[in-house]
């Protein structure tokens, strides 16, 4: 007898140290629909999904597929049973192939008992192409976009053809095409009956994509409503429970003197930017849109020294600054918030002080060189409680935060630098919306002190919202300066697509 | 269910301090072995002075393995510092000395070793931060030319007939304490300090836990590499310079499989190799941890070769307890 559910997870509790993650949530999941999980940073919600893919155990509770108890003991063990996830944080092995990645633990073998190279490749390309993903089966992930990396991982996911695919903010580094082209692959898995579990805090990807909302709160299910009876502001009151401030702030600064220059900047990979200029101003933040691939994040990389230049000049308050490292661009007031949390943002065995603190140690010594660690305590549990990072205390591994609570220590890492520049390469991404807009207030605030922003984003009502001006890059290229009143969501598409 | 939950919470409490759990439960385990006798301050005194030379390898391997190094030269470098102290030590009257007869002030072995070992340790880490070899590799190799110059620098020969001064650094003792052993407090005392409460102790950290993100955040990777070899490399001098003094003597089997027995006792001290993690307090009961094993099957009489089966079998089972805290990263 088929049950009306395909997932039924029934009063799970999970309690961490100093945290109850999961109090007695109960969360079914009828085949063929997609049903959003909503919730704040921190509600509990990759945690519920982990105890379901056996990487967490569970307290107390049952879990039910298609009416039969589960309980799997780890995630070979979810994949086999017809359970697939995509996980918040990209989890791919860098030096394979994309093909191995994607049959990585379920590699085809020959008869002999060896891998069978040649099957993987064509079945990954025959896969890509069902799926319509332009990637070579044969290349090293680790040498793709953030954003190509995570359309990997949607195509692995789906490869398991299961009955219930977990999708973790699978949109947090897709442009709006791609998240155009997982919502066409959602709908392929709808139509096969399968039951999509839809993590994220995009609200239009919600009312776009699913059939039904569950909201979480601080390790509780607040409850499941289908998504004809809820408004954007319904959603956001459910999922925050409190009044949020949701428009973007008024950016009242004044434009100020130059402050940072950069002159036909070219990378030395020679398939990176080319010949970029521009310039920004104190009180100003200038937005930089484009398409995934479009080179926005290397740009800012070479700006802050992490990535080698060809040619040109970058000057710094007037100053030219000649072979910038990170050290250097620090010492002259630049910050950097990078885009891959992961990979060169969080130290996941360091504890919130101090990934907080990291970069700013230097002001805080004695005067025989020792570190003032109650000052610096007190200073990084000042911004953090700023941005509302939610954790049981300053002394908690970063590790154990949940995304978005570790992105708000990042955040605060480099507002403690009090940074003239500051470099946000998608600054919100994985932010719950209430603290989306706290952010967006603190930069206000920045500009507002002289101070100037450049912010990367994929997120279009962001862009436009916050930026005084907008560069489009499209294939490496600056396709064109937008000023506030040119600023349109076509008008940077336009640009964005100029070369193609 | 109150029981169960005690359970769990000792539980939890143990697999947080492995170590010292480890270390309480082997010496109470010896003292009923051995009725207490094990235990008088003369049996621990030996103790501490036969672990004291190794204290030094293991705070300056611990402080590698925090930056996710790791050093195999320990060995023959301590060997070669040793040698390098005891020929600025022998009596002049000595025919066989390598400088036989001439006589130099007592600071002259000290400061040949310390110097000899603090530029090794800058060779390995020149390789490793700025050559970009695996500190494996550099180290591996850097073992072979440390125990080469020593063969070469002393010709193969013992170098004995040390001078008492020299041999008092070691052998001497304050009031009822032996030097030895307040050497070892000074040197975790500023290794600590280092560590918890400077700039570079953080970076140390920093680096072993994520060493793009710490190159972001503005630390200079590849100078605190080089640092942190360096300062080993100094530890290991001081080491060779106390072990010369303490025999009486240096030959070419000093100090060897040094490197074996401290990054052990490091990692029992819960160092993790994945970087990033480990305390002063956890070397130093690693290296007493693994003292108390010699020690105490040695008074009991265990035969040697067990010895050796035990202690590798305690290794593992320490570590895997270490390491199942930090299994489960998401
Ligand atoms: N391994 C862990 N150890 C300790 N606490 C944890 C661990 N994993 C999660 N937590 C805590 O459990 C709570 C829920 O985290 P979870 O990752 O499920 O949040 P989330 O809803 O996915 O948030 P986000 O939108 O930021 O991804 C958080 O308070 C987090 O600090
Ligand atoms: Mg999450």
């Amino acid at each position: 007898m088929e049950s009306t559910f395909a997932l039924e997870m029934e009063s799970i509790t999970k309690v961490f140290p100093g945290v109850r993650a999961l109090d007695g949530v109960t969360f079914r999941v009828k085949p063929g629909t997609v049903h959003a999980l909503m919730g704040e940073n921190g509600a509990g919600k990759s945690t519920l999904m982990k105890c379901l893919f056996g990487i967490y155990k569970e307290d107390e509770g049952t879990i039910k597929l298609n009416g039969e108890i589960h309980h799997f003991k780890d995630s070979h063990d979810a994949l086999q049973n017809g359970v697939s996830m995509i996980h918040q944080e990209l989890s791919n092995v860098p030096e394979r192939s994309v093909a191995q990645n994607i049959y990585l633990g379920r590699e085809p073998l020959k008869k002999t008992g060896l891998i069978d190279h040649k099957r993987m490749n064509e079945d990954t390309k025959e896969l890509l192409k069902r799926l319509e993903i332009d990637i070579k089966p044969d290349c090293r992930i680790g040498s793709l976009s953030i954003s190509m990396q995570q359309t990997c991982e949607i195509a692995k996911a789906v490869s398991y053809n299961s009955r219930v695919v977990v999708m973790d903010e699978p949109t947090s580094s897709l442009t709006d095409n791609e998240v155009a082209h997982l919502f066409k692959i959602i709908r392929q898995l709808k139509a096969h009956n399968v039951a999509v579990v839809y993590i994220s805090h995009k609200m239009e990807e919600i009312f776009a994509i699913a059939d039904e909302v569950s909201v979480m709160r601080d390790g509780k299910m607040i409850g499941t409503y289908p998504v004809s009876d809820l408004s954007n502001d319904r959603l956001i009151n459910l999922m925050v429970g409190r009044d949020a401030n949701l428009r973007f702030p008024t950016v009242k600064s004044s434009i100020g003197e130059e402050i940072l220059r950069v002159e036909n900047l070219t990378a030395l990979n020679s398939r990176s930017f080319k010949d970029i200029s521009f310039s920004l101003k104190r009180g100003e933040i200038l937005g930089i849109g484009g398409l995934v691939g479009a080179q926005r994040t290397e740009l800012m990389e070479a700006i802050f020294g992490v990535r080698a230049i060809r040619e040109g000049k970058i000057f710094i308050k007037g100053e030219e600054v000649s072979n910038i490292t990170p050290r250097k661009a620090i010492e002259h007031g630049l910050g950097m918030i990078t885009e891959d949390r992961r990979g060169s943002g969080i130290f996941p065995l360091l504890d919130i002080s101090t990934n907080t603190s990291i970069a700013s140690l230097k002001e805080y010594l004695s005067k025989i060189g020792l570190l003032q660690h109650k000052q610096l305590k007190e200073e990084a549990a000042k911004y953090n409680e700023a941005l509302r990072t939610k954790t049981p205390t300053m002394e908690t591994l970063i590790q154990n935060l949940s995304g978005g609570n570790q992105q708000k220590v990042i955040i605060s890492r480099w507002l403690m630098t009090l940074p003239d520049i500051l470099i946000m390469d998608e600054p919100t991404r994985g932010i719950d919306v209430g603290a989306k807009y706290e952010i967006y207030q603190i930069m206000c605030q920045l500009v507002e002190q002289g101070k100037a922003i450049i912010m990367v984003s994929s997120e279009m009502p962001e862009l436009i919202g916050m930026s005084n001006r907008v560069m489009v890059l499209c294939n490496g290229r600056c396709t064109g300066m937008l000023d506030k009143q040119q600023c349109s969501q076509e008008a940077i598409m336009r640009l964005a697509t100029q070369f193609m | 269910m109150e029981m169960k939950k005690l359970l769990n919470d000792s539980k939890k409490l143990a697999s947080q301090y492995t170590t010292w759990v480890t270390f309480v439960g082997l010496l109470l385990l010896l003292s009923v072995l051995t009725k207490g006798n094990a235990l008088r301050w003369n049996s621990i005194r030996n103790l501490l002075i036969a672990e004291s030379v190794r204290s030094f390898a293991a705070l300056g391997v611990g402080m590698i393995i925090i930056t996710k190094g790791i050093d195999l030269s320990i060995g023959y470098v301590v060997c070669l510092t040793a040698s390098v102290a005891a020929s600025f030590a022998q009596n002049p009257d000595y025919a066989s000395a390598i400088y036989a007869g001439q006589s130099f002030p007592l600071i002259v072995p000290v400061v040949a070793a310390v110097a000899a070992g603090g530029l090794f340790g800058l060779f390995n880490g020149y390789l490793i931060a700025y050559g970009k070899l695996p500190p494996f590799i550099a180290t591996l190799g850097s073992m072979s030319i440390a125990k080469g110059l020593q063969l070469i620098y002393t010709k193969a020969a013992v170098v004995g007939s040390l001078n008492q001064n020299f041999k008092n650094i070691s052998q001497g003792s304050v009031g009822p304490i032996p030097n030895l052993i307040i050497y070892v407090i000074i040197a975790a005392f500023i290794v600590w300090v280092v560590l918890r409460h400077t700039r570079q102790g953080t970076n140390f950290y920093a680096i072993g836990g994520n060493a793009q993100a710490a190159r972001v955040s503005g630390i200079n990777v590849e100078r605190e590499l080089m640092m942190v070899y360096t300062y080993a490399g100094i530890l290991y001098g001081i080491a060779g310079t106390l072990l010369a003094s303490r025999l009486g003597l240096a030959n070419s089997l000093t100090a060897n499989g040094m490197e074996l027995d401290a990054i052990a006792a490091v990692t029992v001290g819960g160092v993790s190799q994945s970087g990033g993690v480990g305390s002063v307090s956890g070397m130093m009961v690693g290296v007493f941890t693994m003292g108390l094993i010699n020690y105490g099957m040695s008074f009991l009489g265990v035969d040697s070769y067990y010895q050796q089966l035990v202690k590798g079998f305690i290794i593992i089972v320490a570590v895997y307890f270490d390491m199942k805290k930090y299994a489960r990263r998401s």
